[in-house]
């Protein structure tokens, strides 16, 4: 398998002396994201994430499971990244990369052991039966900042999600499908969203949203996740190079307002998907699963 | 009808979005890249087939359908052209009529057939995204029998009541290149099967070759082979494109 580029020793050069006068190689300020674009399909729990050249594809699906035996009253939810060769050559099939568990786990501290989605919500009958939810994360296309950007497309698909209503009645569970009643979005608890960071000369310069080259270039990356309430979920240091601990402190106030402002660009994604699926009328309000609170 | 875009992903050689009655199929070619050791054939170009499901890992149904694709690309492809190298073929579900959110049935109760032609025709035009030599070109289709009736591009309720379904895929010199049934029936369900098939994929050719300027303009009933035609016409018309501005510049 080719081994990714690295950039050569001039255009490493020439990103370093640019980044000394606050310059990115495509003209955005230090602190600015890439383009995002979020679309979904015509299906519950698909969200297709661009930002910049980087593009993530983000499934979510259930099926009823028996739960684990020291969890009774838990659902089941895993996230499973893959990096194959269509996000970039170098990536090769079914061999786990640096990066693949790097990303996984940064996400598994973020939507899952942060508590995002309740699981216990998934519970249908204790100790027989859950939902067992699954995040297919597909990487397409890898042009720098995939923690991001899998955290955005996970993120904006399990908002999205809407998984089939369920009733027991006599012991008996009951799953409806999308005519009888309309299906139920999950219970999230927070939003929580990975924001990295690029830092060079010993975290005087931090870039948000990296491209690939500028990553290779960096000293090192913080990733910070955090929810628009400013709750931290994770902090994370990786690539060697000294920081100072304000530094630190400053990148987290640096990610929390990133995450603010990426929240914002998801419900106004939702807010519009749920306009263009609202048929309107009082039969689709009277049908409706959620109520005002 | 099927919607295709040439060429969406940046990072791989070439690629392609296929996307045809509820099934969705993203498709990059990378090559020819340095293979393996024990993978590398002397004389010809090692072809690696990689197909991912839209949800959960690949099991056996995809390793069935990744050899399915193998031995028909191995043909398409002009593989001694590049001896000792590998052209890697991806293939990513990205939806399909399943659904996620399955109660009732077994997945493997389900028939891996009704996605063949999609990954055929992605891996085809992701092929040409690459512009990678080929022998040929190919167009496939889905035909389900129910009973004596015969449904081309069936939908997942008419699969399900399906007696038997065929896969066909055609070259673009008129040969059949890949069949693949199941089900009950007969000989002659299966010739008017494949009659069905050829007309979807190659359209009427009796009518086109006596008027071959008049059909492209008045064939309301687009067969399969115009779809892979005006795909690469527009891209090639797109990279053409600065040299006509250039010559519209310098006029």
């Amino acid at each position: 398998m080719p081994r990714e580029a690295e950039p050569s020793i001039n255009e490493r050069a020439f990103i370093l002396e640019a980044l000394q006068e606050n310059i990115r190689l495509d003209g955005r300020p230090l602190d600015a994201f890439r383009e995002l674009h979020i679309a979904f399909g015509e299906e519950y729990g698909v969200a297709d994430v661009q930002l910049g050249k980087t593009r993530v594809l983000c499934r979510i699906s259930a099926s009823i499971a028996s739960p684990y035996p020291d969890r009774k009253f838990d659902g089941i939810f895993t996230i499973t990244t893959e990096l194959s060769p269509l996000a970039s050559p170098a990536f090769e099939v079914g061999r786990q990369s640096d990066l693949e568990t790097h990303l996984s786990r940064v996400l598994e501290t973020t939507l899952r052991r942060s508590q995002a989605l309740s699981t216990e919500s998934l519970c249908l009958i204790a100790g027989q039966k859950v939902w067992s939810l699954r995040a297919d994360i597909h990487i397409l296309s890898h042009f720098g900042n995939l923690i991001d950007t899998s955290c955005i497309a996970a993120l904006a698909a399990l908002r999205h999600c809407r998984i089939p209503d369920t009733s027991i009645k006599g012991g008996v569970l009951i799953v409806y499908t999308p005519l009888e009643r309309d299906p139920v979005p999950l219970a999230l608890l927070h939003h929580p969203l990975c924001i990295t960071l690029n830092y060079f000369e010993s975290g005087e310069k931090m870039l948000v949203d990296a491209t690939l080259q500028e990553q290779q270039c960096s000293e090192g990356e913080i990733v910070v996740s955090a929810n628009p309430q400013g709750e931290v979920c994770l902090v994370q240091k990786g690539g060697g190079g000294e920081v100072d601990a304000l530094v630190l402190l400053r990148g987290i106030g640096l990610a929390v307002g990133k995450v603010r402002e990426v929240g914002k660009v998801i419900d106004r994604v939702l807010e519009e998907d749920a306009k263009r699926r609202d048929k309107g009328g009082v039969v689709s309000r009277e049908l409706r699963a959620e109520n005002e609170r | 009808m099927a919607d295709v875009t040439l060429s969406p992903l940046h990072r791989a050689d070439g690629s392609a979005t296929f996307t045809s009655n509820g099934y969705s199929v993203v498709a990059a070619v990378n090559g020819p890249i340095e293979v393996q050791r024990r993978d590398e054939l002397p004389e010809e170009a090692a072809i690696d087939v990689a197909i991912r499901p839209a949800a959960g890992v690949g099991g056996v149904r995809e390793r069935h359908l990744e050899s399915i694709l193998q031995s028909t690309l191995r043909h398409v492809i002009l593989v001694s052209a590049h001896p000792r190298t590998l052209i890697q073929v991806t293939l990513q579900i990205i939806s399909s009529t399943e659904g996620s959110f399955n109660v009732g049935d077994l997945p493997q109760a389900t028939s891996n057939l009704p996605i063949l032609p999609a990954l055929l025709q992605a891996s085809i035009l992701a092929l040409l995204s690459t512009s990678i030599p080929l022998s040929m070109t190919l167009t496939a289709t889905l035909v389900a029998v129910d009973g004596q009736r015969l449904k081309s591009d069936p939908s997942a309720e008419e699969l399900k009541v399906a007696s038997s379904i065929h896969v066909f895929a055609f070259s673009s010199h008129g040969n059949l290149l890949v069949v693949e049934s199941e089900g009950e029936f007969g000989i002659e369900t299966w010739e008017e099967a494949y009659q069905n098939a050829r007309l979807a994929c190659r359209g009427d050719e009796e009518n086109d070759s006596e008027s071959e300027d008049v059909s492209m303009d008045s064939d309301n009933d687009t067969k399969l082979e115009d779809v892979l035609r005006i795909a690469v016409r527009q891209k090639v018309a797109r990279e053409q494109k600065w040299k006509l501005d250039l010559r519209s510049a310098t006029t």
